[in-house]
């Protein structure tokens, strides 16, 4: 089973990632953009990790998405194998009409709106630890495939641009309905409130992380290779000084379950 | 009135070159385009007053870095040079940098005259073909704006 | 250019109106070693490697005369772009700390940008892996008459920061920041990055033996060469004046951490090759001095010369000769390696990672080899323009500088005893230069990498575990109180370097090497150049006699450094302001400890004595506008005791919180560890102190006398207190950590302060907010 990195100019998560890859039991290797994409063929899963693919110019993402290497991957996940694609990954996912319905691109990633008593108290960039609530059925979806329903994540998020928007009436309703969200930010205690700090960028309805239809192609704003290992909670997290998983590591195990699966 | 600051980098802009690398190598535009350019635009909106080009000066210090940037100022409408398609891509939700911009200006730098700003980049496809517009068009849609926040308008020249 | 048998006047408007800024003594130097008048090119090069940044001229000696740079674990001291100290038997940590405060001023977003840029490249060029970044920020008073302009600078060079560091995908893992109203007209923006390399893998900044002899490569690397920043190096070494400014911006580099980005990643792979091949290359990073500085500088550390042509540089345009041999583009590196590796490596750069089409004309291109001959020789369109003795050019030049003490007027002030010491507490809580980090913190990426262990508001410094499948840890932590600087630039070198180590050993680390940055006024001028002597002086007595723990009398070495001179305003110079960084080691980071309170019934110790030393404190300055005269100092065995005794409680399991006492004392470290997230728990605490026999209330709480405060659970109380007496210390029991959210302080029975956390929470978290709106 091996998973393919990949690696736009620009990325920089591409190395923590292949860790969590190889740590979860997956082979793997990073997939540098210039490299023919008929290689891709071979691999059994994709990653697109964060950074800042050709520094974010134009829109983050949207150069990326030009690649021929998303061509390849746009077929792949035509054909049903699972692709993470984690922050900047989301938005190149987004930018290239993978997600959240094959074909278009249907929804933004704007930048990060903080919003306290219906004022805007900050905007732009922002790096802190959230909690997730898993809102999907566990085997939705191929990034989350393991986690049950109403579960809750730490992850850290770190990014400028991951506020939800769309233009298309009831895209929303319909990714609702149809079991596409996967991860909405909440506070400790799972409740979904509207306001900064807990819904940390502004996005629509909370909204974290989406899947396709199918539910092969996750894209998610926060890190989860950044919480792989317990030891990198935060310091006040009980759970910091146990030899434990990090509860990023469900969402490689949920790929490396949903590969064996699916074959 | 409305005040328009085009502001441009002086030194190489990476940005563009980026994106005529990608319409050139990736999206098929090689015959076509011949470069591409762009500016930044604020139009901001102020009371009446009777020198807004010295006032315009007051907002180019404050928005124009001038070790890598030029700027023109201009009152009202917008005029472009032959030569180019000139693409206004903006945001259609709310923009939190223009917020800002007036933020600094009015409360940081006191100019209270200022009633509203928008901002804007203009890209300047330099084209070779019968059919400039729709090329300009073609392109925009598919590589400078997201349309779920980004519209995009194609501006007059000179020419027109 | 004209100067053997012309007059002094007439070679000084010669050199002004060609715009070389050195001196008719240097020039007459130059010619008279030449024998012959020296060309343009060889003027301006002259002029970059005998600037005050380059060649350290006014520094040198008084550097060497105090600092100790050598000690039991210290693998390469500060001889090239950064030093190395060893973790273990097999792992290094690489560090280097820098200045970027001129350009800052001027275009803050870019010089701080440009000022990361450059000191990754520093540690990158050894060989290493970028872990983590630091920044020490000194801005002007943002409440103050120059407040718009303060704000301008603090939010650019923070925006800066992170869209430089974040793209990058190296973590900002420590910093400070100071507001003072002497930083008005000259903000400080010091960078320092550190790097993990393993001890055989560390690359040289040097012509490797044998480069001469085989005729080595000389391959440029990076963005094309252009005319931006442009006597960036001269820049940086003298005062700013404010009509300047316009003329001056010219002056700021263009910093692409995108092409950096990529470049790293290329570099990884050179390493790579070298390794795998077995053949010792030379790297270098082009920083100040550009081109000239980084190849002259690598073929005399090697003992060879050098012949380069600069018609076969990759440039952005047609530039005269002089231009393309100290611009400071960025992002660019040099390499010195075998013939035989030419096409590997430019098939690296131009092929693998695509340069060319990463950033317009960037690439990788031979531009020279290195030669066994003395000179360092530069042809321009087939002539010769640069033809010197290679360790002339980059031997520089000295001066002894004039020192003489600046006499201030100094006084404890009167003050009364305040009546409400909550509204005191709320105040300094507020107080932009203590309240909560988090405004910007929040703005770096902290966890790129995946390494981070300990982040910045969790504890006093910042801890990654930075490779996998090893256990131990680097913290980084950083600190300068101009404040104290003012008063005694000896007791601020001597402080920071005492607290900077104790902020390591707060989340048990050990100090294992320190950084200085020394910014300070026009050295020309003898009471500037007295504080810079003064705060060597202190900042060397601290690193001497707080001995590396485990071998007495052995220095923690200080392996990597600058001077910024010329920081100056109108109205005179900066506060002394001696920056140091100190790295410490934990040999497993699952021990480390943090700063927030962590469960009601635990006790809280105190560490080290209170003494009437509150000059330059926050409290004489938010609560009463004074400065005062007793600054801190630095006891050595006292410090010594403590710092250890802290490392060996967290490592023994005793302590399960530590914070240092520092700005505002004993009550706001108090404080601190009550507010930092989680922020559920609250304190009661009889306060008393030895030291100073019947201190007043105030001065108690508030003085900024060195310690710590330990948090024990109730059964490893007697261990602690056993280990402590070990090192002769007899740790103050000040009382419990309690489950509600207040802060009771209490003294012979009477409150003094009985606080709100919560608002106290609003005030502390609000205070930097307000500061940089």
């Amino acid at each position: 089973m091996k998973i393919a990195v990949m690696q736009f100019p620009g990325t920089n998560c591409e190395h923590e990632t292949l860790v969590s890859v190889r740590t979860a039991g997956m082979e793997g290797e990073i997939f540098r953009w210039n490299r023919p994409e008929q290689e891709l063929s071979q691999f059994d899963g994709y990653i697109i990790p964060g950074g800042f693919s050709y520094q974010d110019r134009v829109r983050a993402g949207a150069i990326a998405s030009k690649e021929p290497v998303m061509d390849a991957l746009r077929e792949e996940a035509a054909s049903g194998k699972p692709i993470i694609g984690i922050c900047n990954g989301f938005q190149i996912l987004v930018e290239s009409g993978i997600l959240p319905v094959p074909g278009e691109v249907s929804m933004a990633l704007a930048q990060n709106v903080m919003v306290q008593g219906k004022k805007i108290v900050r905007r732009g960039y922002y790096c802190a630890w959230t909690t997730l609530r898993h809102e999907a059925d566990p085997g939705r979806c191929a990034g989350s495939f393991l986690i049950d329903k109403g579960a809750l994540l730490q992850v850290p998020i770190a990014h400028a641009e991951g506020n939800l928007v769309t233009v298309r009436d009831g895209l929303v309703q319909e990714m609702n309905d149809q079991g596409q969200v996967v991860f909405r930010y909440c506070d400790w205690q799972g409740r979904i409130l509207k306001e900064f700090p807990v819904n940390v960028n502004g996005s629509t309805e909370n909204i974290a992380g989406i899947c396709n239809p199918e539910g092969n192609v996750l894209g998610m704003m926060p890190h989860p290779e950044r919480a792989y290992f317990a030891w990198q909670l935060p310091s006040s997290d009980p759970r910091k000084k146990v030899e434990a998983p990090g509860p990023g590591r469900m969402i490689f195990e949920s790929m490396k379950r949903y590969i064996e699966v699916s074959r | 009135m409305k005040i328009n600051l085009r502001v441009w980098l002086v030194i190489p802009d990476a940005e563009a070159a980026t994106v005529k690398n990608t319409l050139v190598r990736r999206l098929g535009y090689a015959d076509v385009l011949k470069d591409v350019r762009k500016e930044r635009l604020f139009s901001i909106e102020v009371e009446e007053t009777d020198d807004p080009l010295e006032l315009a000066g007051r907002f180019a210090r404050e928005l124009v870095n001038e070790n890598k940037e030029s700027y023109l100022a201009s009152v009202d409408s917008l005029k472009f040079d032959d030569g180019f398609v000139p693409v206004k891509v903006g945001l259609h939700i709310e923009d939190g940098e223009a917020i800002s911009v007036m933020n600094r200006l009015v409360h940081r730098l006191g100019l209270t005259m200022v009633r509203g700003v928008e901002k804007a980049t203009i890209w300047k496809l330099y084209l070779q073909t019968p059919d400039k517009e729709a090329v300009a068009r073609e392109i925009a849609e598919r590589l400078l704006i997201n349309p779920n926040k980004d519209r995009y308008q194609i501006l007059p020249t000179s020419k027109d | 250019m004209k100067i053997i048998g012309l007059d002094d006047p007439e070679v000084k408007s010669s050199l002004r109106s060609a715009g070389v800024g050195m001196s008719v003594q240097e020039a007459r130097s130059i010619a008279e070693v030449l024998g012959r008048d020296p060309t343009l090119p060889e003027l301006f090069n002259y002029d970059a490697m005998w600037s005050e940044h380059c060649s350290y001229k006014s520094s040198r000696a008084t550097l060497r005369e105090f600092l100790p740079t050598d000690g039991p674990n210290v693998v390469m001291g500060p001889v090239e772009d950064a030093g190395i100290v060893a973790i273990d038997d097999q792992w290094c940590v690489v560090i280097s700390h820098e200045s970027h405060n001129h350009p800052s001023q001027i275009l803050p977003n870019e010089g701080a940008a440009t000022g990361i840029g450059g000191i990754v490249r520093d540690v990158n060029c050894m060989g290493a892996k970028v872990v983590a970044t630091a920044d020490p920020l000194r801005f002007g008073n943002t409440f103050g008459p120059e407040a718009n302009k303060a704000r301008w600078v603090a939010e650019g060079v923070v925006d800066g920061i992170w869209q430089y560091g974040n793209a990058l995908g190296v973590p900002i893992m420590a910093g400070d920041v100071v507001f003072n109203e002497s930083f008005d007209f000259n903000c400080l923006v010091n960078v320092v990055a550190i790097g993990v390399v393993k001890k055989d893998e560390i690359i040289r900044s040097r012509a490797p033996p044998g480069a001469g002899e085989n005729n080595y490569d000389v391959i440029l690397v990076g963005k094309p060469t252009d005319a931006s920043g442009l006597g960036g190096v001269i820049f940086a070494s003298e005062a700013l004046r404010e009509e300047e400014e316009e003329a001056n911006r010219g002056a700021v580099q263009i910093p692409d951490p995108f092409l950096k980005n990529v470049l790293f990643k290329a570099n990884e792979d050179l390493f790579r090759l070298v390794r795998e091949e077995g053949v010792e290359i030379g790297f270098k990073d082009l920083g100040g001095g550009g081109f000239t500085c980084a190849s002259s500088e690598m073929g005399a550390a090697g003992g060879f010369g050098m012949e380069l042509d600069l018609d076969l540089m990759h440039t952005a345009g047609d530039f005269p000769p002089e231009v393309l041999c100290i611009a400071e583009t960025q992002e660019r590196f040099l390499i010195i390696s075998p013939r035989s590796q030419r096409e590997r490596i430019l098939q690296i750069y131009n092929q693998d990672w695509d340069l060319p089409n990463v950033y317009e004309g960037a690439r990788a291109s031979v531009v020279g080899r290195v030669t066994t001959h003395e000179n360092y020789v530069v042809k321009h369109k087939g002539q010769k323009v640069i033809d010197v003795p290679i360790q002339h050019l980059t031997g520089g030049i000295r001066y002894q500088r004039e020192s003489k003490p600046r006499i201030i007027k100094l006084a404890e002030p009167a003050v009364d005893m305040p009546a409400d010491l909550n509204q005191v507490m709320l105040k300094m809580l507020g107080s932009p230069n203590i309240a909560s980090r988090e405004h910007i913190y929040r703005y770096y990426d902290t966890e790129v990498q995946g390494n981070a262990v300990i982040r910045p508001g969790e504890a006093d410094a910042g801890l990654i575990a930075p490779v996998r499948g090893e256990k131990f840890g680097v913290a980084l932590a950083v600190d300068s109180n101009p404040f104290y600087g003012r008063i005694s630039p000896y007791w601020a070198g001597a402080t920071a370097v005492a607290e900077c180590m104790r902020n390591v050993a707060a989340i048990g680390a050990v100090p294992s090497t320190l950084t200085d940055c020394l910014n300070f006024g026009n050295p020309e001028k003898p009471e500037a150049f007295w504080e810079f002597r003064e705060s060597v002086r202190g900042l060397a007595d601290s690193a001497k006699n707080l001995w590396l723990k485990g071998y007495p009398n052995q220095p923690v070495a200080i392996v990597s450094g600058n001077v910024s001179f010329y920081n100056e305003a109108p109205g005179g110079s900066i506060d002394p302001s001696p920056v140091i960084a100190c790295v410490g080691i934990i040999k497993d980071v699952n021990k480390a400890v943090t700063m927030e309170l962590k469960s009601p019934g635990n006790r809280i110790f105190l560490l080290g004595p209170r003494f009437d030393e509150l000059g330059g404190s926050e409290y004489y300055r938010v609560i009463w506008g004074e400065t005062g005269a007793n600054v801190p100092q630095v006891r050595f065995e006292l410090e010594r005791s403590m710092v250890y005794t802290v490392i060996d409680a967290i490592d023994q399991g005793l302590a399960v919180s530590a914070h240092d006492i520092s700005n505002g004392g004993l009550a706001i470290s108090a404080a601190e560890m009550a507010l930092a997230d989680p922020a559920r728990f609250g304190l009661d605490l009889e306060v008393q102190g030895s030291g100073d026999r019947r201190l007043r209330s105030d001065k108690l709480l508030f003085s900024e006398s060195s310690g710590f405060l330990v948090e024990v659970t109730p059964s490893a109380r007697e261990e602690f207190l056993k280990l402590a007496g070990r090192y002769g210390l007899q740790p103050v029991d000040l009382g419990s950590v309690i489950g509600e959210r207040r802060m009771v302080l209490h003294r012979d029975g009477k409150k003094l302060v009985d606080l709100d956390l919560d608002e106290a929470r609003k005030a502390w978290t609000g205070g930097l907010v307000e500061a940089m709106r």
